[in-house]
């Protein structure tokens, strides 16, 4: 069905942005009036609650149908399962939350096991979130093109890649990764138009977020960012929970049905204390009784480490950023804006306005702005939108490293370096004819190995037989603008090269993901077939686009001969477009590509000296020199 | 051979930098080369793009940090710094030997606002190193003091990550 409509002339492919939420999910577009909208569903409601529940017929329902059959069938209703994503079976996150049935098997993924003996893993519940969300967006929109998915900026490359895997199962072109707090921030940046220095204070339903970035003519650049990717608002939820199931008589209770319960009434009541300063809740569950109440100064109580937490995370990214976390008034911050549904916590604004010395902004929906500023990057990549004013400049959020002698980790890219970005690291063998070298990548801030999360150990092998130490590895690493790493590794003295795919120790292979994508599509053969051609077609026209802008803006750079090859090339694969044949739109796409190779690399040059040669640095001083002008004007006044 | 940070950037080669002038370099590079401007480029552009936006961030992050950046002007004016350096004077390492013991002291003792003084101490003596650097490589052009400054500074450094985790665990882990 979805095929038609992608061919239907009338309504152009949508980009789209989505909020892939530990409690809830969102998904929204830029409006034809340029303004970002979040998609409603028939009841108006924004916010999809991100729990699938399967049933006993092999049928999944996804969102509040879902979350109203968690606490009849609690180990076939998945939430909360973005805090198993890219983790492993052996990890105590996996063992904390209670009523998950964890399958068990050899390999090192997570497996839920649900309703009808069927098994699945995080990533698969994650691809039929993202499908609910995808379909909502697609009955508003008619055909959605690809997406912005946002991710907590302190995930790391395993986390990253189980949500991209996730998005492949579930049929939608990842545009970008975009970090959270990156993306409420340019939903509220370009509101405000104010330029400055900004914190992103993100406490989401199961992850925290802090982000320090400047905002400067539409450049919003990430200076730091840390947090915590297994702390938010469901932890409250459990403090609260714990309480509950005390009431109730039930303490330590391995009973999922009555956890459900409990973690339900906690959050209804933790909702409830963000108004009154006392709630007094009627507990009942099957024939269990009790009253209970609590008081917003025993609640903050309880959070009161949970946000001591937070606090850790942000004067580190203080730090990281060059500033000074001891005295928050002095910060030379410009606005604190808050994200996620925690930050709704009374107790929770007051900390942030202690830790950064002034009260935070919150007038955009907490719950929504991360997904309108997916909506809005979604927009510039799919080359609408204001794209010569906008841009995005993110970091690592984690240092990446290798194991070396004694278990200690090497960093090759420290955390916060901005991204994309490379580096490599020389090592050499230790014994006399080695022709085998191992490589254990992580990533982390701690020294040693065993501390650090690992993505993945692989094996360099065909080294020459050479004298211990003779051999040069360089093993390069590659971020990407998504943050997904890429290691190469090359033997220096030989020209060996060899380049790695990192997929994380926990992570999908391809074959998997295949089989994956087969079985949540029941496409036939030639369905596939189509699929591709449609495919094809349009990255043919893409390609075509924008080599006749390359030509018409630099098609001085050209030799005669060169343009002679490239019109050809374009000639041949306007033919191939008109025809029906997808591997010939892929071969003519490729030779098109390789005519043009010299150029783009030409091209590229020239905007660099236009870039350098625009404001040279005597310029930029003055300029420099001027805001500052400005800015002592602004506080002498 | 391949250009030096300096020359990626269009930036003078020598150690003084305005920070300002370095991140205004970079943000009119990246809006000409950042992948996101090339999302709907042709597949040699978006290769071509993120190649040298790449260089862009690698240059920035040598030149932004004065360690390493003092490290790359010593390179050019043909010094290789070895990334452990040269030894350090003994006076030196006794100094360091001292503070580790003091601040594994706190540590024990999870006395944060000890912890947090010693960290103030040893970034007025990182300032001051950066502060020699500056001099040795701008003025002076004494690349063997220069060399000795910039293996004191990895020792301070050094010493702050730990400090920073001290600082975490004692908050992780309330007494």
């Amino acid at each position: 069905m979805s095929l038609l409509q992608i061919h239907d002339p009338a309504a152009r492919p949508k980009a789209i942005g989505i909020d892939l939420g530990t409690t809830n999910s969102v998904v929204a577009y830029v409006a034809p009036t340029g303004d970002p909208v979040v998609i409603r569903d028939c009841d108006n409601l924004a916010l999809v609650p991100s729990v699938v529940h399967y049933t006993s017929e092999g049928a999944t329902i996804v969102g509040r149908h879902a979350l109203d059959r968690a606490v009849e069938h609690p180990y076939d209703t998945i939430a909360s399962v973005k805090r198993l994503m890219g983790r492993g079976a052996d990890d105590p996150e996996t063992r904390r939350l209670g009523s998950y049935r964890f399958a068990t098997h050899e390999g090192p993924t997570v497996l839920l096991e649900v309703a009808g003996g069927r098994v699945v893993t995080p990533v698969e519940v994650s691809a039929m979130i993202l499908r609910e969300l995808a379909d909502n967006a697609q009955d508003e929109l008619g055909a959605i093109g690809g997406a912005v998915i946002t991710v907590p900026a302190y995930f790391d490359d395993a986390q990253r890649q189980a949500t991209k895997d996730a998005a492949k199962i579930a049929g939608i072109e990842v545009l970008r990764l975009l970090n959270e707090p990156t993306a409420a921030a340019l939903a509220y940046g370009l509101d405000a138009k104010k330029n400055g220095r900004f914190v992103v204070y993100d406490l989401g339903g199961g992850t925290f977020d802090v982000t320090i970035l400047d905002l400067d003519d539409g450049v919003f650049q990430v200076r730091s960012t840390g947090g915590d990717s297994q702390l938010g608002g469901d932890d409250m939820d459990r403090a609260i929970a714990t309480k509950v199931l005390d009431a109730l008589g039930a303490a330590g209770t391995d009973d999922a049905s009555l956890t459900r319960y409990a973690l339900a009434a906690a959050r209804r009541i933790k909702h409830g204390l963000t108004d009154a300063a006392t709630v007094d809740a009627e507990l009942a569950h099957g024939d269990r009784r009790a009253r209970f109440a609590i008081t917003r100064v025993e609640f903050d109580a309880l959070t009161a480490p949970l946000l001591e937490r937070t606090g850790v995370a942000c004067r580190r990214a203080l730090r990281d950023a060059g500033m000074d976390p001891t005295l928050p008034s002095a910060l030379p911050l410009d606005g604190v804006i808050l994200v996620g549904g925690a930050t709704r916590v009374p107790a929770v604004r007051a900390y942030v306005e202690k830790a950064f010395g002034r009260a935070p902004l919150s007038d955009v929906d907490p719950d929504l702005v991360v997904a309108l500023g997916a909506a809005i990057q979604a927009d510039l990549l799919s080359g609408e939108g204001r794209q010569d004013d906008v841009l995005l400049l993110d970091v690592l959020p984690l240092s990446l490293g290798v194991e070396s002698m004694g278990g200690v980790v090497e960093r090759i890219l420290p955390r916060n370096t901005a991204i994309p970005c490379e580096a490599a690291q020389v090592f050499t063998t230790y014994a006399d004819g080695q022709t085998g070298f191992d490589l254990h990548v992580l990533q982390g801030e701690r020294e040693l190995a065993a501390d650090c999360r690992s993505l993945a150990r692989f094996t360099l092998r065909g080294i020459p037989k050479m004298a211990a130490g003779l051999p040069r590895l360089e093993v390069r690493f590659a971020v990407d603008a998504d943050g997904l790493l890429t290691v190469k590794a090359l033997e220096r003295t030989t020209g060996i090269e060899q380049r790695v795919e990192v997929k994380p120790s926990y992570g999908l292979s391809d074959e998997g993901l295949e089989r994956m994508l087969l079985a949540a599509y029941d496409h036939g053969e030639a369905d596939v077939e189509a699929r591709l051609l449609a495919e094809r077609r349009v990255e043919a026209e893409r390609v075509l686009m924008a080599t006749e802008k390359g030509l018409r803006e630099d098609g001085d750079l050209l030799a005669e001969a060169e343009r002679a090859r490239i019109d050809a090339a374009i000639a041949a694969l306007r033919v191939a477009h008109a025809g029906t044949d997808p591997r010939r739109l892929l071969a003519t796409i490729d030779s098109l590509d390789d005519a043009t190779h010299d150029f783009a690399g030409r091209r590229m040059d020239r905007s660099i000296q236009k870039a350098l040669a625009g404001r040279d640095v005597g310029m930029i001083e003055r300029d420099t020199e001027q805001a500052r002008g400005i800015d002592r004007a602004h506080e002498d006044g | 051979m391949t250009d030096s940070p300096f020359d990626v950037l269009g930036l003078p080669t020598r150690f003084a930098l305005d920070a300002a002038v370095l991140e205004a370099r970079v943000r009119d590079l990246q809006r000409a080369l950042h992948p996101d401007k090339h999302a709907n480029g042709t597949a040699p552009e978006r290769r071509a793009a993120l190649s040298r936006a790449v260089s862009v961030n690698e240059a920035y992050r040598t030149l932004r940090d004065d360690l390493s950046r003092g490290s790359a002007l010593l390179r050019v004016r043909g010094r290789a710094v070895s990334e452990t350096g040269g030894a350090a004077d003994p006076a030196f390492l006794m100094e360091i030997m001292e503070l580790r013991e003091t601040l594994g002291e706190a540590r024990a003792a999870r006395a944060l606002d000890r912890v947090q003084k010693l960290a103030a101490d040893v970034e007025a003596s990182l300032r001051a190193s950066s502060a020699a650097l500056a001099d040795a490589l701008d003025a002076k052009n004494d690349l063997d003091r220069a060399e000795a400054e910039i293996g004191k500074m990895r020792y301070y450094r050094r010493f702050l990550d730990e400090v920073a985790l001290a600082e975490e665990d004692a908050a992780a882990t309330p007494s």
